[in-house]
């Protein structure tokens, strides 16, 4: 009787977690939308740009300059920045891009997360 | 009931403990951000990131208190350990490519304006005048100290990044870590094999758009890609990119748009992308040839893919090019 009882607390218990990763999958951003923006190697920002409904701008300060991102229904760019080589704004959007937009200046990165595309890219 | 709540206790353990966790740092150092992942502990991010700054330290040629540079200023200097085996290396690196890899052509480069971001053409005469002083066979090496010939200056920066790759994964196989990913600014070498056993896949970036045009699986590999769309600027319609033909001083017109160079040390894959590119499909055919430890992969001005044998059943193209052929060189 006791035998039976923890089995059935075990397998309760792997239903609950399997229920639960359900429910963390589904709700889950589709991988590949999902942009982090860092300042400084530090994770400033998360936006899910299947969310966005409306364009609107981030404004980014950080230790040496200002970027302003502007965010739109599935894609992300710089905008406008004061850095000198404008790199970033040059990059366009970031949508299906395999590489992040960088500011080196400003040490901004924006970047796409997981995804189904590689670990990483060279070039 | 306990022995459940144990039994269940155990199970959550169990399932935790299954993937080593994951460190991310980003960096900014050697003129560019560098993105790592190891499965360890923290401290091999500290050594990862001390590398990276202490190189770019010592190797800088836009910093005038780096080695390099008191060694351009000077003509002649003590250099440390570190980088004077850098020096020998990338001198073997200009032999065995003929020179298409020449460490002395940075006053050309420098003239072009791609060191500075302050683009302009040389004229005809200022090209001549700094050619003269590039030549990577008038620089000597002895007892520890490198002698440039007269005007003559050097930029390792071809190979600088190679060299950070092979020193940042000795110091992780020396912490114990058996997996991990290492990416300066587009400078790939990939440590072991994922936590899950399966090879790490490198994207290759694709030179006429912003995504990838293929993916290489690989484990313990460096994979290294120049193209021109690295740093260039156009004037007057003519876009002028960063990779300098150390013959002609202009920039390498060899009819490959980007050069993607796989093997086991990063060093040799760095300096050799670049020399590939300047060298063009057929010279590239006859050392890969030659030698036994690289392989390529070619894209050409017309978007012509071409591999050598050894990445037959690694590369896959992707995106656009995908159903596109893939053009196998051969040994035999």
């Amino acid at each position: 009787m006791v035998k039976t009882r923890t089995w059935a607390a075990v397998i309760g218990c792997i239903l609950l977690l399997a229920g639960a990763a359900a429910v963390w999958l589904w709700l889950r951003p589709a991988p590949g939308h999902v942009a982090e923006i860092y300042s400084d190697g530090a994770l400033r920002y998360t936006v899910d740009l299947d969310r966005v409904r409306e364009p609107r701008r981030l404004t980014v300060e950080g230790p040496r300059g200002v970027n302003v991102i502007l965010i739109e229904p599935g894609r992300i760019r710089v905008e406008s920045a004061d850095c000198p080589d404008q790199v970033c704004v040059n990059a366009g959007w970031l949508s299906d891009s395999a590489s992040p937009i960088v500011c080196l200046p400003h040490r901004l990165v924006i970047r796409l997360t997981g995804g189904a595309g590689p670990d990483t890219t060279a070039g | 009931m306990r022995r459940a709540a144990i039994a269940a206790a155990l199970l959550a353990l169990f399932l935790c403990s299954c993937a080593p966790q994951a460190r991310e740092r980003t960096v900014f150092a050697m003129d560019t951000v560098s993105e790592l992942r190891v499965y360890g502990g923290e401290a091999l991010l500290d050594d990862a990131q001390e590398i990276l700054e202490g190189l770019e330290k010592s190797l800088s040629v836009t910093d005038p208190d780096s080695e390099i540079s008191a060694l351009n200023a000077a003509g002649s200097a003590r250099l440390s350990p570190t980088a004077l085996e850098l020096v020998e290396e990338a001198l073997e690196l200009c032999r065995i490519t003929d020179g298409a890899l020449d460490i002395t052509v940075y006053p050309v480069v420098r003239a072009w304006g791609f060191t500075t971001g302050t683009y302009r053409i040389p004229g005809r005469e200022e090209l001549k005048e700094l050619l003269a002083r590039v030549d990577y066979t008038g620089v000597s090496v002895s007892s520890g100290t490198v002698s440039l010939p007269h005007g003559a200056m050097i930029d390792l920066g071809s190979v600088a990044k190679g060299l950070a790759s092979d020193a940042i994964r000795d110091a992780w196989v020396e912490g114990g870590a058996k997996s991990g990913l290492i990416n300066l600014g587009g400078n790939v070498y990939a440590l072991g094999s994922k936590p899950d056993g399966s090879p790490w896949r490198v994207g290759v970036r694709d030179p006429f758009g912003e995504s990838y045009l293929g993916v290489l699986e690989v484990r313990d590999a460096a994979v290294v890609t120049s193209g021109g769309y690295e740093r260039y600027f156009e004037q007057d319609g003519q876009v002028y990119w960063h990779i300098i033909d150390p013959k002609t001083g202009y920039p390498a017109d060899s009819g490959l748009s980007s050069v993607t160079v796989v093997g086991r040390e990063g060093l040799l894959c760095d300096g050799l992308s670049t020399a590939v590119f300047v060298m063009g499909k057929n010279a590239a055919e006859r050392l890969w040839r030659s030698r036994g430890d690289f392989d390529l992969v070619l894209v050409t001005g017309e978007g012509e893919v071409y591999i050598t044998e050894g990445l037959e059943d690694c590369f896959t193209l992707s995106g656009t090019y995908a159903g596109k052929e893939v053009k196998v060189i051969r040994r035999g």
